[in-house]
């Protein structure tokens, strides 16, 4: 029993990796699409957003193994090898492209939500374009985009479970392991969904603090 | 080439239909659970305020692909559950995959439904309280008004609804993500197996939410005047 549960440890740590990894490339791929969206260019503005608008139809489940399959599948086409590829990086991958997907209209979503007038404040003090980006607009956009990124990492989490079905060794697939071996499925399975339910809570208590502290100065403290 | 592809795209209607009946079927039950929720939370009951509570945190804060498997493979620990007739039930994969979506898509719905019902002004509730009308006639009106409010953020849900339900072809469900693996096992030609698989999700959705956008406009007609 405790043999199993230490295993379930060890492979909630991978999940944990597993999301974190996500989230982080997920945010610069996010920022990616924002500025390409955002161009005056009409017809990258214009890809981006059908990009988007496709990922965003998509099952999760259909992109997790599309990027699995279908990696190795192109390589194969490009170079005439089968190359393996590991299940891991394509987790990653997978994970962090539907996480950019939705970040990069929550960070839109901020970035318009700033007044103009800040812009131009910003110019009035003598402050160069960076430096207003920078020390101005970017603080406030956590404020207006934190909530929701802290949505968007709670459905991250949970979509990390699609990719015990490539065969990473993560909290989902080792239950799966321990639940078949033992026999016991209903125990183990309520298991796995108390160690996601925990992290859900962790992650939502951190998120709340994260929130009071961006605020602080909305609320006149500090 | 587009040879195949009709040909991969016809394959995989097969599944339409069963992605289409799993998605509403979990909708209708969940959206009715939902209504029932949100009534169960105004209510000034702290056993009831509280188990509602509950069953909403384990249904939103554990991944959809957990509750399925515990749903459709937990059962089988149990010798008595086996031995009685909900056994019938809980060995069929698809009641177990509506069930299972049915209850994750109503507890996302409680959520939103009783957030709107929130953001009703205090005036409302003050208004009808200045009616003399108790807690069911002032649900009564300003229910269906929250509802109404909701429905933006009900479409989206729609659309997670219908994504959530490819996961059911992990229990042998042949839905069009079901045949989409089948057919993928069978040739390895995963780019356009899986493409057409997303020509029709995509289909789908662009159908429902034209449908949501109409049903939208018709409710919230009330807004643009």
């Amino acid at each position: 029993m405790t043999d199993f549960l230490l295993l379930l440890l060890s492979a909630s740590t991978l999940t944990i990796g597993l999301a974190v990894t996500s989230a982080l490339v997920g945010l610069v791929m996010a920022i990616v699409l924002a500025l390409l969206e955002s161009t005056p260019v009409r017809w990258i503005s214009m890809l981006t957003r059908g990009y988007i608008l496709i990922m965003r139809g998509l099952p999760e489940l259909l992109i997790v193994l599309l990027v699995y399959f279908g990696s190795s599948h192109v390589l194969f086409l490009l170079t005439g090898q089968f190359v393996e590829i590991s299940a891991f990086f394509c987790g990653v991958l997978a994970l962090s492209s539907i996480f950019a997907v939705y970040v990069s209209q929550i960070l839109r979503g901020a970035l318009l939500a700033i007044p103009k007038g800040q812009w131009e404040a910003g110019l009035a003090l003598g402050m160069g374009r960076l430096g207003i980006f920078f020390r101005l607009l970017l603080p406030q956009v956590w404020r207006h985009a934190l909530p929701a990124m802290g949505n968007q990492w709670l459905v991250l989490l949970k979509d990390t479970a699609l990719v015990s079905l490539i065969g990473v060794n993560d909290l989902m697939k080792q239950t799966q392991i321990i639940a078949s071996s033992t026999w016991e499925p209903f125990t183990w399975f309520s298991c796995a969904a108390l160690i996601y339910l925990l992290i859900t809570l962790i992650s939502q208590y951190g998120l709340k603090r994260m929130n009071w502290y961006v605020t602080r100065h909305e609320r006149g403290e500090a | 080439m587009l040879d195949g592809l009709l040909t991969t795209i016809s394959t995989l209607s097969n599944g339409l239909l069963l992605t289409l009946v799993l998605t509403f079927i979990a909708l209708i039950i969940g959206s009715a659970l939902a209504v029932i929720n949100t009534v169960a939370l105004t209510l000034e009951n702290r056993a009831v305020y509280y188990s509602v509570k509950t069953y909403l945190t384990l249904f939103t804060g554990t991944p959809l692909l957990v509750q399925i498997f515990l749903i459709y493979y937990g059962p089988g620990q149990f010798q008595w559950l086996k031995d009685s007739s909900l056994w019938l039930l809980f060995s069929d994969p698809f009641f177990c995959a509506v069930l299972a979506l049915s209850l994750n898509c109503a507890a996302y719905t409680t959520l939103l439904f009783y957030g709107a019902l929130q953001s009703i002004g205090k005036g409302q509730w003050g208004a009808c309280a200045a009616l003399g009308m108790n807690h069911w006639q002032t649900l009564k009106v300003l229910l269906p008004y929250a509802l109404k409010r909701a429905l933006p953020a009900y479409s989206n849900e729609v659309v997670l609804l219908l994504k959530g339900s490819a996961l059911a072809s992990t229990i042998t469900i042949m839905d069009i993500m079901g045949w989409a693996q089948r057919v993928n096992a069978q040739t390895y030609d995963t780019l356009l197996v899986f493409f057409c698989a997303g020509l029709l999700y995509l289909g789908l959705n662009l159908m429902l939410t034209l449908m949501m956008s109409l049903v939208e406009k018709r409710m919230l007609a009330f807004e643009r005047i």
